[in-house]
């Protein structure tokens, strides 16, 4: 295979995502409006067509500490988005070993950064800036340190990394037990070996999902999904009604429409790794029959996620330490499981 | 449930939020006390939207007192005219047609069901649950119809006037149907939806054990309404009043004092609020809708109390020669419960905090003025904005 072949497939998988991104978040949006007997935007509006609004919207320069960081941060975003899913790709597996469960839980690791990154450095004008108020009054505990909740946001988001996202990366790594090996290619020929035939639809002959640990561990994951997208009930990070967005707060006109496709196209890949992991059916553009089963196949984890959030509060550290650890158990003993049958 | 300790205090920053903020309903400011996320003392901040409502008030004819009043708040709306109208009646001895007065609850206790339904579904959205939160909108639709038919307007009915009700809030034979229909199908669905609320274990588990507020305290920091009968506070201004003596109905007393009990609360009075409306249709009394036997002269300074949807509503007026408005004082429930569940909220997390102060079912624009007293002199100023305030005395003290 020709490295001009090889860029040309991740180039048409990166379309494929951004595509499946938009189409995604209208899904949900509308899922989730039908729960609560909305007719809900068009499927295309929240994901495309708002992108689309921003990239046209005047640019207003955030009153972030790192101004140029912060924008730059959201880019970094979706790059990193993407690599995550191009080491999931067939062409990239013999490529200095990213195409692994180092390659996977790295990226998805530094996504996870970046929300703290963007929280320390944004600084909204609806918090601190407000303060000679508080002096003109007399107020209560003047001279303490005053902190904008997109601070707070960041704070937040290193707990979600410190405890909060445990239960995926367990999740993960047990189709990876079951191989026993790091890598992508060899959890693929231990559940679909005829991928590696010419077959035009090479189909899984034994999925991890249809294991006892690889179905406990698809349980964990979808968990560990929401936690990772930030979605209710684990959006503590940017839970609306106390420190609202939290660190995207401040991303506006184009940077939002930035914004909106990093978390967008990362429900797709995430799903799209559920998929490859737990289903043996890899991205492949290069066999139409399994790219479409492969899309086909990374809708039903938005759509759960969709009805979670609509019949779901947000949770606060009370109880997602508690859900966290529940989690982890579970995982664990599908991970301890896998690696003993 | 054990109280947790409010006395020890450890500062490690402040988190500000507001007034501009998408959040909060209404503009004002909360200054958090936090260590690690845990509350430590709390600071709510008004005056962002004073309107100067008494000052509009002053010198205009007594007539007009009930069209101003009524528009400090468009959720109890109703409640404001009622007890505006109310102090000229006590003050000048008008009597009121018993048919009436009868509407008068009917209108005050629809309201109180549309009000206490903006409550939960609010709380709901506080706590991030959207579906119940909208599904609270949209059950307050049928309540909102009613009031619709009995004064031909949903946010502000108009139903009271000096000396009874508008005669077009008339309620026939056929209206009084439509009434029953409406109240039994919202009370239908409305049962379905608190069962809902309280078998979900997510939501209980918010709402639950956070904003304790001890009827100790409540008595101490002025609770009042639902937030006090929470914290079983056993009072309701409904019991001292006159116009609802002849229904039986249960005031809702709970002692469990968290935000928990004034969801609870506020949805167990709703059953109570149809179970008054019901027997008020069905006794409606026969005769005249309105007395106009009266002239406006001089009056002495009257006051008057009523149960407010959020609690206890005060308004105080006199009456000149000419019957013009002198005076007029407006003391609304928020000003008081606000300061309790500032302090309810020590000890929760800060995203729990926000719940808490929701959970006083805060209508701030309805009572917000600045009054500065000269610890020396002992003497009292109204102003009508911190900036009025900042302009006399600077920005420093």
């Amino acid at each position: 295979m020709s490295v001009l072949f090889s860029r040309g497939i991740c180039v048409i998988s990166a379309s494929i995502a951004l595509l499946m991104g938009s189409v995604i978040a209208g899904m949900e949006r509308k899922v989730q409006a039908r729960i609560q007997q909305r007719i809900g935007p068009p499927i295309l509006t929240p994901g495309f067509w708002s992108w689309l609004k921003f990239y046209y919207k005047k640019k207003v320069r955030p009153l972030a500490t790192a101004p140029s960081f912060y924008i730059w941060t959201v880019v970094l975003g979706i790059f990193v988005v993407l690599l995550l899913l191009i080491v999931t790709l067939p062409p990239v597996w013999g490529f200095l070993g990213l195409a692994s469960i180092l390659g996977v839980v790295g990226f998805l690791k530094l996504e996870e950064l970046l929300y703290v990154l963007m929280g320390s450095v944004s600084q909204s004008i609806m918090s601190v800036p407000l303060f000679p108020w508080d002096i003109v009054r007399g107020g209560k505990v003047l001279g303490t340190r005053r902190e904008f909740f997109e601070q707070q946001s960041a704070l937040r988001a290193l707990k979600m990394i410190g405890l909060g996202s445990i239960p995926l990366y367990v999740a993960i790594a047990v189709p990876f037990a079951m191989a026993k090996s790091p890598y992508i290619s060899d959890v693929i020929r231990l559940q679909n070996p005829a991928f590696f035939t010419e077959s035009i639809f090479p189909l899984p002959s034994s999925p991890a999902f249809f294991t006892v640990y690889g179905f406990f561990a698809s349980i964990v994951f979808f968990i560990g999904y929401v936690i990772l997208l930030n979605d209710k009930p684990f959006n503590i990070i940017k839970p609306k009604i106390d420190i609202m967005e939290g660190g995207t707060l401040e991303y506006g006109a184009i940077y939002r429409a930035y914004m909106y496709i990093f978390s967008q196209v990362m429900a797709f890949v995430l799903s799209s790794v559920y998929v490859t992991l737990f289903l043996g059916i890899p991205l492949d553009v290069t066999r139409p029959a399994l790219l479409a089963l492969h899309l086909v196949l990374t809708l039903p984890l938005p759509i759960f996620k969709a009805v979670l959030a609509a019949f779901s509060p947000v949770l606060t550290f009370r109880q997602i330490y508690s859900a966290s650890a529940g989690l982890t158990a579970i995982g664990a003993f599908a991970l301890i499981a896998s690696l003993i049958i | 449930m054990q109280a947790p300790n409010k006395n020890q205090q450890v500062v490690e920053k402040e988190l500000p939020i507001g007034p501009v903020h998408p959040a909060l309903l209404e503009p004002f400011r909360i200054r958090f006390f936090v260590n690690d996320e845990i509350v430590e003392d709390c600071e709510v901040v008004l005056g962002t939207i004073h309107r100067g409502v008494e000052r509009i008030l002053e010198g205009q004819p007594v007539e007009r007192a009930l069209l101003i009043t009524e528009r400090v708040c468009g959720i109890c709306s109703n409640s404001h005219a009622w007890n505006s109208v109310r102090v000229v009646e006590r003050g000048l001895n008008i009597e009121i047609p018993p048919r009436a007065m009868y509407i008068r609850v009917i209108a005050q206790e629809v309201q109180r069901i549309a009000s206490h339904l903006i409550f939960l579904g609010h709380a709901m959205e506080v706590i991030g649950h959207e579906t119940f939160a909208m599904r609270a909108f949209l059950l307050r639709e049928s309540f909102m119809d009613i009031l619709y038919y009995i004064g031909g307007n949903r946010v502000h009915p108009s139903v009271p006037v000096i000396g009874g009700v508008r005669p077009r809030c008339e309620i026939t034979e056929g209206l009084k149907k439509l009434i029953l229909e409406l109240l039994d199908r919202g009370e239908k669905m409305f049962k379905a939806y608190v069962e809902r609320v309280l078998a979900d274990p997510l939501v209980m588990s918010r709402v639950t054990g956070t904003g304790y507020l001890s009827k100790e305290d409540a008595i101490r920091l002025h609770a009042v309404g639902p937030t006090a009968r929470a914290s079983n506070v056993r009072f309701d201004w409904r019991m001292e009043m006159d116009e609802y003596k002849p229904f039986t109905f249960d005031y809702i007393f709970l002692e469990d004092g968290d935000n928990k009990a004034r969801v609870v609360a506020r949805a167990l009075e709703i059953f109570e609020c149809i179970k008054i409306v019901r027997q008020a249709l069905k006794d409606l009394p026969e005769g005249p809708l309105v007395n106009r036997n009266w002239v406006p002269k001089r009056m002495k300074f009257t006051d008057s109390y009523n149960e407010a949807p959020r609690g206890e509503l005060y308004h105080s007026y006199a009456l000149d020669d000419y019957g013009r408005l002198r005076h007029y004082k407006i003391r609304t429930p928020t000003i008081t419960s606000l300061h309790a569940v500032e302090y309810a909220a020590i000890g929760d997390h800060v995203t729990d905090a926000v719940l808490t102060i929701a959970s006083a079912d805060p209508c701030l624009s309805c009572c917000q003025r600045v009054e500065v007293v000269d610890v020396k002199s002992k003497k009292c100023k109204m102003f009508s904005s911190p900036i009025e305030v900042v302009k006399k005395y600077g920005w420093k003290r």
